[in-house]
């Protein structure tokens, strides 16, 4: 605080963070609360009672199990994908400008921001084809339609704040390109590729229509998995508790993040 | 300034054939199949712009098209302020940063369809915020007021994306030099002139991605918005998106591909007015440097 702030400016500062906390907690809070109660009729336990029979549950469950680690494996791989293609891209971007940049740029602009809706049928046919329906490498690759492009426009940013004569000096040692991005690029903004992993991460981990798209018969996603358990007599407390663990990978990648997401990420326009 | 060089574009290639098969190509069959009648996909019938057509003259497009409109609008009006505040409020604060930022980023990482499940079980009867209507003696009725289901949507949608907003203005707020406000306090400027003159200029261009970003997709909101009320009550929240949704679901695949082409125009015209305005920036940004 600085010295200047009165009493009560002081308790308005203290009042607006307590109540940005509890407008994003409230709705966390009351989950996992829901996530410890058995809120379905059960011979041994009593309705409404505290319980960790949904958790149980989920264990007991191979659908529900197993879904966590399909969508963890479709994740990482789009993650991956999103990185080893964005990042010859964004250095492309960062370094030279050449006929068409701006366009191309404004294509991946355009991919990012279509409603997946809007694609999903052709996509099914499409993939269905090539037998990527069912296969956790499908949804990875669908799910570059939006992340390629923010994994690009972020590592640009990142890259950019590397000054040019890195690469001048690499190239004048005998580096290659590549031999240049594992040796000294890459170590150089690894910031920059974390903060990426997060944004890919988050939107391809919470992602739907795709995800419910392509995996008709096996390989289903957390989402889904969620979604099956809803119906004309939902157990709200399984429900929850799904979404609590749902929650954890995401929590761990925030987690990872932090000091950069709190630093400040410059960001290039 | 960068040295242009065609062989960029090598570079390129890995990305490109990406966006060719998940993007290029679904894109052109939904083109296609937008002109016709389809019963299998075997057998398509040609129907030229028909579906364009119905779709443009139809009471039904012109009602979601509007509450889509006006639900992205109500969400930029709400969220762009908060989230400009709090990162302003970021920027001053010497302590407790991160836990903002990281309490903030908590709800981008909730799969999108338990959003609206977590915000049900809240508002339910026995939810927190149920009992607390109900101890107040607030008549909430999200299923039947239309009023009451806006109100959730706008709620949820900013409990879901303020974080976002934060963490792009904040980025953009912690770019700037502590030289201008160093020469903005030896002028004697007030928060307000400080904030209109530096900041605001300063994050436009982040700020201008943020609102592209929530545009487009609170416009074609749909897991968040179809488990809440589906579109009701008595469709006053049936937005473009639902719409979509409902005609996919009953297997009109021509008039569906008609529908999405026309969203997709729609997001386009967003996209390529944002891209005027980044140019214009950019074009003024190079007078003021040269």
């Amino acid at each position: 605080m600085r010295g200047g702030r009165t009493v009560g400016g002081l308790l308005l500062h203290v009042a607006v963070l307590a109540g940005l906390a509890l407008f994003i907690l409230v709705p966390f809070f009351q989950s996992f609360l829901t996530s410890f109660i058995s809120t379905m009729p059960r011979d041994d336990i009593a309705q409404g009672s505290f319980s960790l029979i949904n958790y149980i549950a989920i264990i007991e469950t191979p659908a529900l199990r197993e879904s966590i680690l399909n969508s963890s494996i479709y994740v990482l791989l789009n993650v991956a994908l999103c990185i080893a293609a964005g990042l010859p891209a964004a250095y492309a971007y960062s370094r030279y400008s050449f006929t068409g940049d701006r366009h191309f740029f404004f294509i991946l602009l355009i991919f990012r921001v279509t409603p997946p809706v809007v694609l999903s049928l052709p996509i099914f046919i499409l993939f269905a084809k090539f037998n990527l329906v069912n296969t956790p490498i499908g949804i990875a690759l669908v799910h570059c339609l939006f992340n390629v492009p923010i994994a690009i426009w972020i590592l640009e940013s990142f890259m950019s704040a590397i000054p040019r004569e890195l690469d001048e000096t690499a190239f004048l040692d005998g580096y290659s390109l590549p031999g240049f991005f594992a040796k000294f690029l890459i170590p150089a903004i690894a910031p920059g590729i974390g903060v990426t992993a997060f944004f890919c991460f988050i939107f391809s981990w919470v992602e739907v229509v795709f995800a419910r798209i392509l995996t008709i018969t096996s390989g289903k996603p957390i989402t889904m998995a969620i979604n099956s358990l809803l119906g004309i007599r939902t157990d709200i407390g399984l429900v929850m508790a799904m979404s609590t663990m749902s929650l954890l990978p995401g929590l761990l990648m925030i987690w990872f993040v932090r000091n950069h997401l709190a630093r400040g990420f410059v960001i290039r326009t | 300034m960068k040295p242009h060089d065609n062989r960029a574009w090598l570079l390129l290639v890995p990305a490109a054939l990406i966006m060719l098969l998940v993007g290029v190509v679904p894109l052109v069959a939904v083109f296609n199949y937008s002109f016709h009648d389809i019963f299998t996909l075997q057998d398509l019938h040609w129907v030229g712009t028909d579906w364009y057509r119905e779709i443009v003259r139809s009471p039904r497009f012109h009602g979601s098209l509007f509450r889509s409109l006006l639900f992205s609008g109500i969400v930029l009006a709400v969220q762009l302020p908060l989230g400009i505040a709090i990162a302003l409020k970021l920027t001053r604060m010497s302590h407790g940063r991160t836990l903002v930022i990281m309490l903030l980023a908590l709800p981008l990482v909730v799969p999108w369809n338990m959003i609206p499940m977590m915000w049900l079980n809240l508002i339910r009867p026995t939810g927190l915020l149920g009992q607390m209507f109900d101890g107040l003696a607030i008549p909430f009725d999200y299923k039947f007021n239309a009023l009451h289901t806006w109100a959730v949507l706008v709620v949820m949608d900013t409990w879901h994306w303020l974080g976002l907003v934060v963490i792009l203005s904040f980025a953009g707020l912690s770019g700037i030099s502590p030289a201008y406000y160093r020469a903005a306090a030896i002028d004697g400027a007030t928060p307000w002139a400080v904030f209109r003159h530096i900041q605001m200029p300063k994050i436009s261009g982040v700020l201008s991605i943020a609102i592209l970003l929530r545009f487009v997709d609170s416009f074609m909101i749909y897991t968040e918005a179809f488990r809440i009320n589906a579109g009701g009550p008595n469709f006053a929240t049936m937005f473009l998106s639902l719409d979509l949704g409902e005609e996919i679901n009953s297997f009109t695949y021509g008039a569906a591909a008609a529908r999405s082409m026309v969203y997709f125009l729609l997001v386009i015209t967003a996209a390529w007015t944002f891209r005027t305005a980044m140019d214009r920036r950019r074009s003024a940004l190079q007078e003021i440097n040269t």
